[in-house]
């Protein structure tokens, strides 16, 4: 009996000091989350001194309301494309700065375009307006190439407003995914390469056949983290269009912050917040999923 | 041991309660107008009035005008709100329904005020559910800027003073070179997406016209589709600058200030920012064109009351102060605006600079018109009439339609 007491007081001090940092952490993710289902449920609360329960008529609300399922389309147009943006440019930069070159040169390239990734979302927003106004650079640069023979409103167009919004998150977010490559691509054995090109295969067969297949764990798990990641994004929406053209770039996650702070309507906020928080709670699953085969 | 372990008891407990003791007399004033007058002038009044009333202290919270409305909204729901608030006229009816703001009219009402009600400025001061819910600290009218040396190269001696003058001169300027327009229309849909209450709004003014009747939308009307034909006739003549969709009002106003647009129609505050920013601009301000109806657009910084202050006495002393003649006048002069209270007007005329005292000159007579106040929700209607607004200028929606959809979609908004 003593022995099991003993025993149990031994291995069960590492756990004590662990126990504050969890129950801290615990609170601080159960609470809000909690409270945003518990909101959810109610005709509407923050502005509403006496909140009515309402059960799920604000979910059946919300399935029926032609704006909610407009905002669902751009987020899964913004989220594949903002993802194949970032994979695409991702994986070309990080082929090109692992390239043998001068190792200064290389350092200086690697430091260099990781610089988007450490602006703050206003500052991307801001410098994204004023390259895209039609007095801007871009515009300039496709007049004198001859592409367009006008300037265009590209954050003010419906037509293109989601295509220009693509264009900034993909330069926002391609250097995480363009460092996770290359560290993944240094893992890639050189006897692989070799081997290829003994048997006579160039730059697109080594890609394809080496390259990629070497890279495929990193390349799902990364795809899968930058989904979730992507599927919620707010800021960089907000600043850069604020959801407009009308509601041509509205997205879940804004027009979660357009129900609660400009409609006051919090309950209807928290019930798309739920949405988001269940679909991104899938994606989390089979990222999970996806690691725990790794192991 | 014993003696030592009560005394760090007793000192514990004392430090305890200090705070608690100095927050007794110590209110707390939320506003963005410190954040617009960047010279410390707000902590100096505060300090004054501190020196003066040594029994209250005054905790200045300083936020940008777009993140007041929802701390104001979010704090009250918590409990955590403040004494004194910076508030902004088209909030007005929303805070009511939740029940943020003290009626003002029994300390209005008071023999010992500084100032006589009748002097306030009347707009903040119109009632809603039979009551008065604040005070103005000043007043903001909008009016036209206007750079001469456009003017002048378009072929015109002086600013255009009705709307054929207005469209010929705008549509010459657009006609001089790349990157020059008449004028710009900030209808992005970036928040706060108030491009039309700056713009649209003082031209139907002084076309005069109205959009709510009391507190019901009345979007529809034909006054209001005349103006939206005007704008639409005057982008489809090339005389707004492109862009329309997604310039901010912070870039109109740059573009202004650098010398690419000929007009600008906003606040006459932001006279200060344009001369001092391009002092070698050939500026002058007039009152916005018109078709004869001398009304012109105002918005103000408004003060109110907590309805869940503690202190409500000490914030009303406060408020009291603010609005005395001279402390009043040195906030008009300061931010470049019109005294609330309008007992401060000659003291005003001292102290202010030739911009303010042209506005007072030019829009002496005319009628001051405030009406977002009355909508049941502002920050969503005039996000919908950007949108709408966006619709018409692109083409997709004709003046009619585009006034009809912001009728229906603000009726569904008031229910």
């Amino acid at each position: 009996m003593i022995a099991t007491l003993r025993q149990m007081t031994t291995q069960g001090t590492p756990y004590l000091f662990v126990l504050p940092g969890l129950v801290i952490l615990g609170a601080l993710l159960s609470v809000p989350l909690y409270k945003v289902v518990e909101y959810s449920l109610y005709d509407n609360v923050i502005v509403e001194r006496n909140p009515t329960y309402v059960g799920l008529d604000n979910y059946t609300t919300l399935l029926s309301d032609p704006g909610y399922w407009s905002a669902g389309l751009n987020t899964v147009v913004f989220t594949v494309g903002s993802v194949l943006g970032h994979m695409i440019v991702g994986i070309g930069l990080a082929l090109l700065v692992n390239a043998d070159i001068n190792a200064r040169a290389r350092t200086f390239f690697r430091s260099m375009l990781v610089l988007p990734w450490i602006f703050t979302a206003v500052v991307v927003a801001l410098n994204w307006q004023l390259l895209l106004n039609p007095f801007g650079l871009i515009n300039y640069v496709l007049q004198w190439l001859g592409l367009i023979s006008e300037p265009l409103d590209w954050l003010g167009n419906p037509d293109y407003a989601m295509w220009a919004l693509l264009l900034i998150s993909t330069w926002r977010g391609y250097p995480f995914i363009m460092v996770s490559f290359l560290s993944g691509l240094q893992t890639v054995p050189k006897e692989l390469y070799e081997a290829a090109e003994i048997d006579g295969a160039g730059f697109w067969h080594k890609f394809w056949h080496v390259t990629l297949p070497q890279l495929k764990p990193v390349i799902y798990g990364v795809a899968l983290l930058d989904l979730i990641w992507t599927f919620q994004l707010f800021p960089l929406v907000w600043l850069s269009t604020g959801g407009g053209p009308g509601r041509a770039t509205e997205v879940l996650s804004t027009l979660t912050f357009r129900l609660a702070f400009v409609d006051f309507q919090f309950s209807q906020a928290a019930t798309v917040a739920v949405s988001i928080l269940i679909i991104s709670a899938a994606f989390t699953l089979l990222y999970l999923r996806n690691e725990a085969r790794r192991v | 041991m014993m003696k030592i372990r009560l005394r760090a008891w007793a000192l514990a407990l004392a430090t305890t309660l200090t705070p608690l003791a100095s927050q007794a007399g110590e209110i707390e004033w939320l506003q963005w107008f410190a954040a617009e007058e960047t010279t410390g002038f707000y902590d100096k009044l505060v300090a004054d009035f501190e020196a003066q009333h040594p029994d209250i202290t005054v905790k200045l919270v300083t936020q940008p005008f777009g993140k007041v409305r929802e701390s104001i909204v979010t704090d009250n729901a918590i409990g955590v709100g403040s004494d004194v608030l910076g508030l902004n006229m088209p909030w007005t009816k929303e805070f009511l329904d939740i029940g943020i703001l003290e009626p003002l009219d029994d300390y209005l009402a008071r023999e010992d005020n500084s100032f006589a009600t009748d002097d306030l400025i009347e707009a903040p001061l119109g009632k809603i559910d039979g009551k008065t819910w604040m005070v103005p600290l000043n007043a903001f009218p909008f009016v036209m800027h206007v750079n001469m040396e456009l003017v002048r190269k378009a072929g015109f001696d002086a600013p255009p003073t009705n709307w054929e003058e207005f469209a010929a001169q705008a549509k010459a300027i657009s006609a001089l070179q790349d990157g020059i327009s008449g004028i710009g229309m900030p209808f992005s849909s970036q928040p706060p997406s108030n491009g039309p209450i700056l713009t649209f709004l003082p031209l139907l003014y002084a076309n005069g016209g109205r959009i709510m009747d009391g507190t019901t939308p009345n979007f529809d009307n034909p006054k209001v589709v005349e103006t939206l034909q005007f704008l639409k006739d005057m982008n489809d003549a090339g005389s707004i600058a492109p862009g329309a969709a997604s310039r901010t009002g912070g870039v109109d106003l740059e573009e202004f200030i650098a010398g690419r647009t000929g007009f600008l129609i906003s606040p006459g505050v932001h006279s200060s920012s344009i001369t001092s920013r391009n002092p070698d601009l050939d500026y002058t301000l007039v009152r916005v064109p018109s078709n004869g109806e001398k009304a012109y657009r105002v918005h103000g910084w408004e003060l109110g009351i907590s309805a869940d202050s503690d202190n409500k006495e000490d914030a009303w002393t406060f408020v009291n102060y603010l609005l005395s003649p001279e402390v009043n006048a040195k906030a008009a002069v300061a931010a470049n605006a019109l005294p609330g209270n309008l007992a401060a007007l000659d003291a005003v005329r001292e102290g202010a600079d030739e911009t303010l005292i042209k506005q007072m000159e030019i829009l002496e007579g005319d009628t001051p018109v405030e009406e977002m106040r009355q909508s049941p929700k502002a920050a969503g209607s005039w996000s919908v009439m950007t949108e709408e607004l966006q619709a018409m200028l692109r083409g997709d929606k004709s003046p009619e339609e585009a006034a009809a959809a912001v009728q229906a979609r603000w009726l569904e908004l008031a229910q």
